[in-house]
């Protein structure tokens, strides 16, 4: 704790510099900084049984596993979104597209969360979709345009009062006349090389030829990547239509990362992607490709100035493939060693619905990626969602979590096939 | 702001008399049409997603004004734009009855009290966020996101509105989460149509 509390005191004084701006009564984020009270002392808290948690259970009796596995309801948690496990395994953290992060509690460890209660209530959050950890327990959040730090997050956020501080400061992600709601569901990572990686989609169906530079500059329809000082921001990853998860081979430290693909082509083009990024600075094809080889109407037959790195994986047409995790526990079968599980939200606007579960890829030794259903039974017999997953994460037991936004709900996918 | 919006009101009846001729739609056809709004707006218009608005009942001409609007480029969004193209003049009015068919019940959250309601804007969205004009959308429930970034887009010219454009162009980022906030908190359900 001693160790702790100076690393804070630490980063306290070097956030504090780009902190002086801004006006004569502080904001509550400035409070925070500077560790003073907000004053703000209430927590929404979100009931957790009762007939909502009983229809989310018996929608859950319907999804099928491959055998051994279960599937059971974690939380009721609205809007739940992608989600970072604490590395002492204390708190998972959800992030949403509205204006709140939730805290998400098993004090009993009976793998089954006991209380759910809004993060940090006196700030106020503007589509905080991607929470982060890194090993020694930082929690990031990235939000439109702005990147939050959170200290100790395990530790203090049983107090409405945290401790917080700007890695990116309001309006320094990307210029504020990009701002968008939609392609705006940032996730986060903290790589192997200790670095930040931010995902930051660009907000049109195909970019538009006039943005191409800025985006290239800001690494808007891309990922960025900086030190978790802030400093030495570059673009990571061009050339990305809309990512929305993404995480690094727990062995080779490579980013694998999904991309969502262009609308409007027809139900079956393009494919949606599994990227495997080898190398920084790569280019993955977007606006030229619409997905996997598919060329975009609005670039027909103009000659691609890049070098364009295909998919490891074609994905089903439009079935938003979203958060992702590589799996390094021990419950599971050793097939499942180092897979990706992911999870399809499902397609907007396609004439048969198509995704809406939860996907596994198993990469051979020679790098080849495969991808099959692992849970699935959230679309109904009239093609109506019952469910929408959108990020898989793992406790520390091995077990997997999967959030869905259009539930509201958080569940817990474990295996006892021994 | 106020004033703004009390000035430009006489502007909003003058229009108004032109949206008479649209022919009424048929709310049947439209329910037909709506499968392919249901997974973002619900089949009842109450949003399935927060990047979507709840449609449900509100006005005809202000759906058929916007969905107008994507499909001719003066509006875009990278779902609606494509959705739009495949939309005529019929399809519009068919899904602006079957929306507008629902009925909109709105009230006031246990914390909020009226007199704090946002002035400049309750003359048209009302201090429950229902609308008061043909023109306007209905408000509340919205997500706190969603009006911030239509109001924002109005400020940078992305949506341009004769009123709006005017309104949003005066408010700072704090004034324009307040407004949301104010009508984001609103409790808001669709009583779907029979």
């Amino acid at each position: 704790m001693k160790h702790l509390l100076s690393s804070i005191a630490a980063l306290a004084l070097m956030a504090g510099l780009g902190h002086a701006q801004g006006a004569n009564v502080p904001d509550n984020l400035e409070k925070l900084s500077n560790f003073q009270s907000t004053g703000v002392t209430d927590f929404t808290f979100i009931e957790q049984s009762g007939a909502y948690a009983d229809g989310i259970k018996k929608t859950l009796e319907g999804i099928t596993l491959p055998a051994g596995f279960k599937i059971g309801l974690y939380a009721v948690v609205p809007d739940a979104r992608h989600m970072a496990v604490g590395p002492q395994g204390v708190v998972t953290f959800v992030g949403t597209r509205k204006d709140k992060v939730w805290s998400v509690t098993d004090r009993n460890k009976d793998r089954v969360a006991d209380e759910v209660k809004d993060f940090a209530p006196s700030l106020r959050f503007s589509i905080p979709n991607g929470p982060c950890f890194s090993k020694d327990g930082f929690l990031y959040i990235a939000e439109q345009n702005r990147v939050l730090l959170f200290p100790a997050a395990e530790f203090f956020y049983e107090s409405p009062d945290v401790a917080a501080f700007n890695l990116v400061a309001q309006g320094d992600l990307i210029p504020a006349e990009q701002e968008s709601f939609n392609h705006t569901a940032r996730v986060c990572d903290i790589g192997p090389d200790g670095k930040i990686y931010i995902s930051l989609g660009q907000p049109f169906n195909v970019a538009p030829k006039e943005n191409l530079d800025l985006n290239t500059k800001w690494g808007i329809g891309g990922i960025i990547r900086m030190n978790t000082d802030g400093t030495g921001r570059e673009v990571y990853t061009y050339g990305v239509r809309n990512s929305v998860g993404q995480d690094f081979h727990p062995e080779t430290g490579d980013l694998w990362w999904t991309d969502n693909q262009v609308d409007g082509m027809g139900d079956d083009i393009p494919p949606g992607e599994l990227n495997h990024q080898t190398e920084a600075g790569q280019h993955f094809g977007h606006p030229w490709y619409g997905g996997g080889s598919v060329r975009t109407h609005e670039y027909a037959g103009e000659e691609v100035p890049v070098d364009v790195v295909m998919p490891a994986v074609e994905t089903v047409a439009h079935a938003a493939d979203l958060g992702m995790t590589f799996y390094t526990g021990k419950m599971f079968p050793a097939k499942y060693k180092n897979a990706i599980f992911s999870a399809q939200h499902g397609s907007w606007n396609r004439t048969d619905p198509v995704g809406a579960r939860v996907m596994v890829t198993h990469i051979a030794e020679d790098g080849t990626a495969t991808m099959e259903p692992f849970a699935e039974g959230w679309i109904d017999e009239n093609g109506e969602y019952l469910g929408r997953p959108v990020d898989v994460a793992q406790l520390r037991d091995g077990s997997l979590l999967v959030s869905d936004d259009l539930a509201g709900a958080i569940y817990r996918i474990w295996y006892e096939g021994n | 702001m106020l004033k703004a919006c009390v000035l430009a009101l006489g502007g909003v009846f003058l229009a108004q008399s032109g949206l008479a001729q649209d022919a009424p739609g048929d709310p049947e056809a439209g329910r037909k049409l709506a499968g392919q709004c249901r997974t973002c707006h619900g089949i009842d218009g109450f949003a399935k997603i927060p990047i979507a608005p709840h449609i449900g009942g509100e006005n005809p001409a202000y759906i058929t004004h916007q969905l107008t609007a994507f499909r001719e480029g003066t509006r875009v969004h990278e779902m609606m734009s494509v959705v739009a193209k495949t939309l005529d003049d019929t399809a519009i009015a068919n899904l602006a009855a079957w929306y507008s068919s629902q009925t909109p019940v709105a009230a006031l959250s246990a914390r909020q009290s009226p007199e704090n309601a946002p002035e400049g804007c309750v003359a048209c969205h009302g201090v429950d966020g229902i609308a008061q004009i043909e023109d306007a959308p209905n408000l509340a429930g919205e997500t706190t996101m969603y009006i911030d970034t239509q109001l924002k887009a109005f400020r940078t010219g992305k949506r341009s509105h004769d009123i709006m454009t005017g309104i949003a162009a005066e408010m700072t980022n704090a004034e324009i989460r307040a407004v949301a906030e104010w009508y984001a908190a609103i409790d808001f359900k669709v009583i779907p149509a029979q």
